[in-house]
């Protein structure tokens, strides 16, 4: 049971904490806005708590599908947020970031939404050994060691970003929120062809023989890169969009710029 | 114009009139699945209604058949699968993963 619990709760814990050591590398140029991950935390275990309490009756929503599609709607509100930090970051000098209130609220929301999603899961997995006092304490002690790896990981993928030479920062910043961005675009896609609100394929690919998904490689390239070993068209063409979408934005407003100048 | 109305109408009617995928129902009990195997037939969607009998949460999961949803303690979730070439899919109660383990058999 202890190793069950260090897998169900790194793993949840993961994503966020991906999340939050990107963006605060990203954050660390701004002079402004030390708080967001505060409020982020504080917002998102609020909420999760909310959340969680509430999954019995979100789930009954929609013919049975409301907790699919509430949970696809949330990891597409996260794309966007973190398709416009990257849009802003990338278009913006320094002395206008640093007074950018819009790129805060951004982060604060993705990293919140993150929160709520993945926490919601860990309460309601803790909720079931509340009553078994025996359980409960190495269930507790196996979730802290997951949350500590999982929030080491987080700590270590904002060294090595804050590590890189200055002037690479921002576009391997940028790089990795993107990447992360579009695990989240095939993550909803697959939820909502799980509620039947998209239609179900055929995959495309098999690769679980080469990385199988609950692999450590595979959950770590998951929650980077929303690694599946096997995607339907469907969910491909939703990852690929979530990649080239805010790439393309990005190239345009650039360009845009460029030629104001 | 005209064109956009009548591919409108088309899609209105042509949702509801998809055929409805079969019903298949799994229970969980004591932290097992009953019945642990089900055979579904292959190439068809299908709606799986997990019911949770227990009193505790339980989280639905496969990774052969990329599926994952939350069951609270005493409630039912609908999961759509499918449709699944002939073989074996194996899934597990994440919450439970050593005793909660059941398998799919697309024939």
């Amino acid at each position: 049971m202890l190793l069950t619990s260090v897998i169900i709760v790194l793993r949840e814990v993961l994503e966020a904490s991906l999340i939050i050591g990107v963006l605060l590398a990203l954050s660390n140029r701004l002079q402004s806005g030390r708080h967001w991950p505060k409020w982020s935390i504080g917002i998102g275990l609020v909420g999760a708590a909310v959340y969680a309490a509430s999954t019995a009756t979100v789930s009954d929503w929609l013919d049975g599908v409301g907790q699919e599609v509430i949970n696809a709607f949330m990891q597409i509100m996260i794309f966007c947020c973190l398709a416009l930090i990257t849009l802003i970051f990338s278009k913006s000098d320094k002395q206008s970031l640093a007074n950018s209130r819009l790129i805060v609220v951004l982060m604060i929301v993705s990293v919140s939404l993150s929160i709520i999603r993945e926490g919601s899961e860990i309460l309601i997995y803790l909720s079931s050994f509340i009553s078994d006092r025996d359980m409960l304490q190495s269930i507790l002690l196996g979730g802290l060691v997951g949350a500590g790896i999982g929030t080491s990981v987080g700590a270590l993928i904002y060294y090595i970003l804050l590590n890189i030479n200055r002037t690479w920062l921002p576009y391997a910043s940028i790089s990795v929120v993107i990447l992360i961005g579009a695990g989240m675009a095939g993550q909803a896609s697959l939820l909502l062809i799980q509620a039947d609100w998209l239609p179900s394929q055929a995959p495309l690919w098999d690769s679980s023989g080469l990385i199988a998904e609950d692999s450590i490689i595979g959950q770590l390239l998951y929650a980077l890169i929303g690694y599946e070993a096997t995607p339907t068209p469907i969910q491909a063409t939703a990852y690929f969009g979530g990649l080239l979408l805010p790439l393309a934005l990005i190239l345009i407003t650039r360009q845009a710029t460029s030629t104001d100048a | 114009m005209h064109k956009r109305k009548i591919l409108l109408l088309w899609i209105l009617f042509a949702l509801p009139a998809t055929a409805k995928p079969p019903v298949f129902e799994i229970e969980i009990r004591n932290h097992l699945f009953e019945p642990s195997e089900l055979i579904v037939p292959a190439n068809t969607k299908i709606k799986l209604i997990v019911y949770n009998r227990d009193k505790t949460p339980e989280e639905f999961e496969s990774y052969e058949l990329n599926r994952e949803k939350v069951i609270m303690g005493t409630r039912k979730a609908v999961v759509f699968i499918g449709p699944l070439k002939p073989g074996n899919y194996p899934f597990f109660g994440e919450f439970n993963p050593k005793t909660a383990q059941g398998t799919i058999v697309a024939r």
